[in-house]
C-alpha cells in the first residue's frame, strides 16, 4: 500500500514537471539564457557574432569613455525628469476630471484610452508628421492660427526631450488614468458624505479624502513609470534617430545603435550597455518593492 | 422627458449641485473633457484625412480636410505596397502566437499555481525576475541564437517567443490561485491526470483570463516589430509592422503613402478594441493593478 502511494507521488511529481517543461524551455531559450549570454558577451571583444577574446571589463571602460554614452546617460535622466513633470500628473488629472463627469463619461474615457491601443510604431510615425517642419506640419498649421512662427520642432536641442515625453504621455496617459479611476472608485463614498456633514467643501474633500485615497497607488505607478521611461527607445528612434547631435539619444537606443545601427555590429559594447541598463533598473525595482512591500509576495 | 438622475460619484456630489461654485466647476470640467477628447483623437483623425491627399497636396496643403474624398488613393497604396500580403503574414504570426501564448504560459502558470511540485518556487521566482528585466536587453544574443539555429526568416521563433511571457504567466497564476481548489482535487480523485485536469477543469473555469491574455497576445503580436524586424526583414514574410518600419526608414519614401500605411496598420487593433471594449475597460483595470 505504502509503496503504491509512493509511486503515485513520484508519478505526480514527474507529470507536473513535464507539464511545466515546455514553458520552462521557452523561458530559457528566449529570456534566461540570452540574459546570461548578454553578461558574458559584455566581457568579450566581438567581431560580428563571434566572441573573439575575453577582455574583462574593457567594454565597460570604453563605453564609459565614449561621449555618446555619457550624453545618453544624461539624456535618459532628463527623460525621467520630464516624464515626472509631464507624464506623472496628467493621468491623475485625467482621472479626476473624467471622474467628475456623469454624462458621456464612457465616451470620454474611451477617447482618452484609444491612443493606447494604436500600435506604438504607427502612433509615433503619426507624430513625426505632426512635428514636421515646414508649412504642412500639423503643429505649425495649428500654432499658425495663433500667430506663432513656423519651427522645425524636432531639431531643437532644448525641445526634443519634452516633445518626445509628450508623445509617450499622449499614448500612455489614458491607460494609466483608467487605473487611477479604479482607485478613485474604491474610495468609500460615505467618507465624502461624512466630510460634508462636518462642513468640508469641495476643495477640502479633494485635499483630505481624494488625494490620500490614491496616494499609495500613485507612489506605485510613479516608480513603474520611472522604470518604463528609462527604457524609452522607439520614440527617439523614430522621431529623431537620437538627434539632433545626440540630444535625444537614450541608453536603450544607444544599445540598439551599437548592435544593429550603421552596420558595425558592436555586440560586445552593446551588451555592456545592456548590462548597465539592467543594473540601473534593478536598483529602481528594489526601490519599488520597498515602497510596495505589502503587495509583492516573492515566495508565492 | 423624464430622465433618471444619475448618482455623482466624484468629489462633487449631488448635494453640492445647489451651490453656484460647483456648477461653474462642472462647466470647467466639461470644457476640459472636450479638450481631452480632441487632443486624444485629433491626431488620429488628422492622419486618416491626410491619407486622402496626394503627395503634392500633402506637402503644401494647410487644410485638415482633403480636397476630395477619393478612396482610390487608399486602394492604390494598398495594392502598390502589397499590404495584403503583410496582413496575411501578421495573421499567421497572431494565430501561432495565440496558440503558444495560451498553452505554454497557461501550463507553466498551472504548474506554479496549482500542481506545485517540489522546487516550483525556483521557477516561480525566476519568472518574477524576468518581469523586472526588459526583454529588449537580451535582444542581441537572442538574435544571434535564432540566426545560428537557422530559424531566421521564419515565423517559428516569433510563435514560440509568445510562449515565454512572464506577465501572462503572472496573470494566469493569479487567476488559477483564486479557483476553488476542491474542484481540482475532485477531478484528481476521479482519476484525471494533471494534464486532463488542466484541459477539462481549469481551462473551462478560467475563460475570463484566457480572453484577457488572448486580447493582449493578439495586440502584442500585431504591434511588435523589434524581434520580427530582426528575424523577418527582407523576406517574403514581413508583417505589417515590419513593413511599416522598413518603409518609414527608406530614403525614397513618399510621405503620403507612409500616412496611408499608418492608417492600414491602425485598423485591426482599433476594430479589436471596439469589439471587446466593454470587456477591456472593465477588466484591464483590475488586471493592470495586479500585474
Amino acid at each position: 500500500m505504502k509503496t503504491k502511494l509512493k509511486i503515485e507521488k513520484i508519478k505526480y511529481q514527474g507529470a507536473s514537471w513535464l507539464i511545466m517543461l515546455p514553458g520552462i524551455a521557452l523561458f530559457t531559450f528566449f529570456l534566461w539564457f540570452p540574459l546570461l549570454q548578454s553578461i558574458r558577451m559584455s566581457m568579450y571583444r566581438t567581431v560580428n557574432i563571434q566572441l573573439v577574446e575575453f577582455i574583462w571589463f574593457d567594454n565597460y571602460i570604453t563605453v564609459f569613455q565614449r561621449t555618446e554614452f555619457l550624453q545618453a546617460l544624461v539624456n535618459t535622466l532628463s527623460y525621467t525628469v520630464w516624464s515626472l513633470l509631464i507624464g506623472f500628473l496628467i493621468p491623475i488629472f485625467l482621472a479626476l476630471v473624467i471622474g467628475e463627469t456623469v454624462r458621456a463619461r464612457g465616451v470620454i474615457r474611451t477617447a482618452a484610452y484609444i491612443p493606447n491601443i494604436l500600435p506604438g510604431l504607427a502612433a509615433i510615425i503619426l507624430w513625426t508628421a505632426v512635428f514636421s517642419a515646414g508649412e504642412s506640419g500639423v503643429l505649425n498649421i495649428i500654432l499658425g492660427y495663433f500667430g506663432i512662427d513656423q519651427r522645425s520642432y524636432l531639431t531643437e536641442r532644448n525641445l526634443v526631450i519634452p516633445l518626445i515625453v509628450s508623445v509617450a504621455t499622449w499614448r500612455g496617459a489614458g491607460a494609466t488614468a483608467l487605473i487611477y479611476m479604479a482607485g478613485l472608485a474604491s474610495i468609500n463614498p460615505q467618507m465624502y458624505e461624512a466630510a460634508t456633514i462636518d462642513g468640508a467643501g469641495i476643495w477640502k474633500r479633494l485635499r483630505y479624502i481624494t488625494v490620500p485615497g490614491i496616494f499609495n497607488l500613485g507612489s506605485t505607478l510613479l516608480i513603474l513609470q520611472i522604470i518604463a521611461i528609462f527604457q524609452i527607445m522607439f520614440e527617439p528612434m523614430m522621431l529623431t534617430a537620437g538627434g539632433p547631435d545626440n540630444a535625444s539619444l537614450s541608453l536603450m537606443l544607444l544599445m540598439w545603435q551599437y548592435a544593429f545601427g550603421g552596420g558595425t555590429m558592436e555586440f560586445g559594447r552593446a551588451s555592456a550597455v545592456a548590462v548597465i541598463i539592467a543594473s540601473i533598473l534593478l536598483v529602481f525595482t528594489a526601490l519599488y518593492s520597498m515602497v510596495n512591500k505589502r503587495k509583492v509576495d516573492w515566495d508565492n | 422627458m423624464a430622465k433618471i438622475k444619475k448618482e455623482r460619484t466624484g468629489v462633487i456630489r449631488n448635494f453640492d449641485m445647489k451651490s453656484p461654485g460647483a456648477k461653474v466647476a462642472l462647466v470647467i470640467i466639461y470644457i476640459l473633457c472636450v479638450v481631452i477628447v480632441v487632443v486624444s483623437l485629433f491626431p488620429i483623425f488628422w492622419v486618416i484625412m491626410a491619407g486622402f491627399k496626394e503627395l503634392r497636396e500633402f506637402m503644401v496643403s494647410t487644410a485638415i480636410f482633403p480636397q476630395r474624398f477619393d478612396f482610390s488613393v487608399y486602394s492604390r497604396t494598398w495594392s502598390q505596397l502589397n499590404i495584403f500580403r503583410n496582413y496575411t503574414n501578421s495573421f499567421y504570426v497572431i494565430m501561432g502566437s495565440l496558440f503558444c501564448s495560451l498553452i505554454f504560459n497557461g501550463l507553466l502558470a498551472y504548474g506554479i499555481a496549482i500542481l506545485k511540485p517540489y522546487g516550483y518556487k525556483v521557477i516561480s521566482k525566476m519568472v518574477m525576475f524576468t518581469l523586472l528585466v526588459p526583454a529588449t536587453i537580451s535582444l542581441v544574443p537572442l538574435f544571434i541564437n535564432v540566426t545560428s539555429l537557422g530559424l531566421g526568416g521564419s515565423f517559428v521563433p516569433l510563435w514560440l517567443a509568445a510562449g515565454a511571457n512572464a506577465f501572462f504567466v503572472v496573470l494566469f497564476r493569479q487567476f488559477f490561485e483564486s479557483l476553488p481548489f476542491s474542484l481540482v482535487e475532485a477531478s484528481r480523485i476521479d482519476g484525471c491526470s494533471p494534464a486532463q485536469t488542466f484541459f477539462k477543469v481549469v481551462m473551462p473555469l478560467s475563460k475570463p483570463i484566457f480572453i484577457v491574455v488572448s486580447i493582449f497576445t493578439v495586440n502584442a503580436a500585431w504591434s511588435d516589430f523589434l524581434l520580427p524586424f530582426l528575424i523577418l526583414r527582407g523576406s517574403e514574410l514581413e508583417t505589417v509592422m515590419v513593413r511599416l518600419f522598413v518603409f518609414s526608414t527608406e530614403q525614397t519614401v513618399n510621405v503620403d503613402d507612409l500616412m496611408r500605411a499608418v492608417v492600414f496598420s491602425m485598423i485591426p487593433p482599433v476594430l479589436l478594441f471596439f469589439i471587446f471594449q466593454k470587456w477591456l475597460t472593465e477588466n484591464i483595470v483590475t488586471v493592470g493593478i495586479k500585474g
